[in-house]
């Protein structure tokens, strides 16, 4: 196993009930050890299985495909 | 050294490409996604400052007055239209201004999570891009995740000798003149000359145009093409094919141009040149070596379908990308496959079914693969060439000289191609488009109601000349 952790810019986030959605639905992916939501920043933190899930397949997840309103991109300090 | 001011998107540049990506990124975001659109030069770039809007407004000033003077049908007088050139180039500006204006300046300002910086972005690193002022200096540093290159193109300008101390024209200062020159000497049969050319000849210019290949408009079928050229000269326009010019100076008012043809030398003398041999992309300030973003050989940036370059996180759109096609349509349309792969999407450019047109009288416009492309890919190919001699509409119009060509997968019939030669065949092309895109046959077009009589009418009748014999056809067969 490779772990990687992925930073995420998440948009449509505007109170804790959405950091729930938020997580919930990262959580249920293949491949996706853990994850940190920040709602003040409007960031993700998300330590994945490399192996198992590609970065880019996170922003394709349920939580951030039409009809939910949230939408991620992967950024990189 | 300044911090970099950080943004989730930066754009380099601020035309089409860039404009489609920050618009489609704010709505795909809800307009939370901060972006930074560096550019230099008016803002919208070339389709609104100094091409697709400016050149088809002159093309259509020019139209009214040539078509009343050169009447169709029988009855009407030859009238000759009295106008003051000076004020149509006058209106001209005035538009270009307002169209920037209302289409560009003040849709931006309805986006408050973009951020506009004027200056030229080279990159500093993977994420952090310079601006530079006029002056070479400085002006401030931006960093993002995702960088959109979207920089576009600029008209490449031949090396001839006494080019630059004669004094020339391009499609980037055209827009200013308030005379019309009396005569003109276009360098390049591309769409770009012809529609310039088109649009002086019609106010009253003489123009002879000059090309290096042995045909104008390369990427037509050569009945198109042929059909249109013949179309030009009938109207004067002169046309040197297979020639270059070698050299070119100034005596007064006048400037001559030395043209080798193939039969023999020829020397040309104008008020006027007009230099349109081709456009090339603004990538040799952006530093592209130090972030390893690959360009081919003619420094055009090469990318996936998905848009992505060379280097992860830096994607291109538009004029400044390695293909085949540089339009409007197409640079927003990268914008968009840009950015909804930022958002990890997905999708791909489709360059196939994708029109190009170009504004003469009549127009051309295409989609998809012509006859030899078809048939070198495929092996064979089966095809149909209807004259709009054959279709009511035109004939009734005076205006029968076009053709519509069809080029069909002989396997199953569908089609793969479709170019036209009318006066509206910018217009007509979608249904090309439909049917490339979509997989149509000639029996799906057939089965599908055109309105009798038109020219959209004339594509039906193109495809059904797969099946029987149009010429005896009556106009009411299904
Ligand atoms: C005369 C003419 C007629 C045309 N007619 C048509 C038509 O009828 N239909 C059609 O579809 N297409 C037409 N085109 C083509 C169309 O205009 C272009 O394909 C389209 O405008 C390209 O858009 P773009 O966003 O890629 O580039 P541009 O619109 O050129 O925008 C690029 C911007 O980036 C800026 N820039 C460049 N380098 C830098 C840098 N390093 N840093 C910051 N900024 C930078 C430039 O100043 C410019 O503002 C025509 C073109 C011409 C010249």
């Amino acid at each position: 196993m490779e772990k990687e952790k992925v930073k995420l810019r998440i948009y449509g986030m505007t109170c804790d009930d959405c950091v729930s959605t938020v997580t919930a639905g990262l959580k249920k992916q293949k491949g996706v050890i853990d994850v940190k939501v920040s709602l003040k920043d409007g960031t993700g933190e998300v330590n994945i299985n490399n192996k198992e899930v590609k970065p880019e397949e996170l922003l394709r997840n349920e939580v951030f495909t039409r009809p939910s309103h949230y939408k991620a991109i992967i950024i990189n300090d | 050294m300044s911090e970099p001011e950080k943004f989730d998107l930066v754009i380099i540049g601020r035309g089409a490409a860039a404009f489609s990506a920050a618009i489609k990124a704010s709505e795909l975001s809800n307009g939370e996604m901060t972006i930074a659109m560096v550019g230099t030069g008016p803002i919208g770039g070339t389709c609104v400052n100094v091409g697709c809007v400016p050149s088809k407004y002159l093309l259509e000033a020019s139209h009214s007055v040539f078509k009343p003077a050169h009447p169709r049908m029988p009855g009407l007088h030859e009238t000759e239209v009295k106008y003051d050139f000076s004020k149509i180039m006058e209106g001209l500006r005035s538009y270009v201004s307002h169209a920037r204006d209302s289409k560009y300046v003040k849709v931006i300002e309805n986006y408050s999570n973009v951020k506009l910086f004027t200056g030229l972005g080279s990159f500093l690193d993977k994420k952090t891009v310079v601006i530079t002022g006029p002056d070479g200096k400085e002006v401030g540093k931006v960093s993002g995740s995702n960088i959109l290159i979207a920089t576009g193109s600029h008209p490449s300008i031949p090396n001839i000798k006494g080019l630059s101390n004669t004094g020339f024209i391009t499609s980037d200062t055209i827009w200013e003149m308030n005379e019309l020159p009396e005569s003109v000497a276009i360098i390049g049969g591309g769409a770009i000359g012809l529609e310039i050319g088109q649009a002086l000849l019609h106010f009253g210019s003489k123009v002879i145009v000059i090309e290096a290949m042995d045909s104008i408009l390369p990427q037509t079928e050569g009945e198109i093409r042929e059909a249109l050229k013949k179309e030009l000269e009938s109207e004067g326009m002169r046309f040197y094919l297979r020639a270059r010019v070698s050299a070119v100076s100034r005596s007064g008012n006048w400037k001559s141009l030395d043209v080798i043809t193939h039969k023999g030398n020829e020397k040309i003398t104008v008020k006027e040149i007009i230099v349109a041999t081709g456009r090339q992309p603004n990538t040799e300030y952006l530093n592209l070596e130090r972030v390893d973003v690959k360009t081919d050989p003619r420094g055009l940036i090469i990318t996936s379908d998905t848009m992505k370059t060379s280097a992860s996180g830096i994607y291109a759109a538009g004029d400044c990308v390695s293909k085949n096609m540089f339009l409007e349509t197409l640079a927003a349309r990268e914008g968009v496959v840009a950015v909804s792969n930022i958002f990890g999407e997905n999708i791909k450019i489709d360059y196939n079914s994708t029109t190009w047109a170009v504004f003469t009288n009549p127009q051309v416009a295409g989609v998809g693969m012509t006859e030899r492309e078809f048939s070198k890919m495929n092996g064979s190919c089966s095809t149909r060439t209807f004259s709009l001699l054959n279709l009511t509409k035109a004939s009734i119009t005076g205006e029968t000289e076009g053709l519509i060509k069809i080029v069909v997968d002989p396997k199953d019939n569908r089609i793969v191609g479709m170019q036209i030669l009318a006066p509206n065949a910018t217009d007509i092309i979608t249904e090309g488009a439909y049917a490339v895109r979509n997989g149509y046959t000639i029996d799906d077009v057939i089965s599908t109601s055109h309105i009798f009589p038109s020219f959209s009418e004339g594509v039906k009748l193109a495809a059904q000349s797969f099946i029987r014999d149009i010429s005896k056809m009556a106009c009411c067969v299904e």
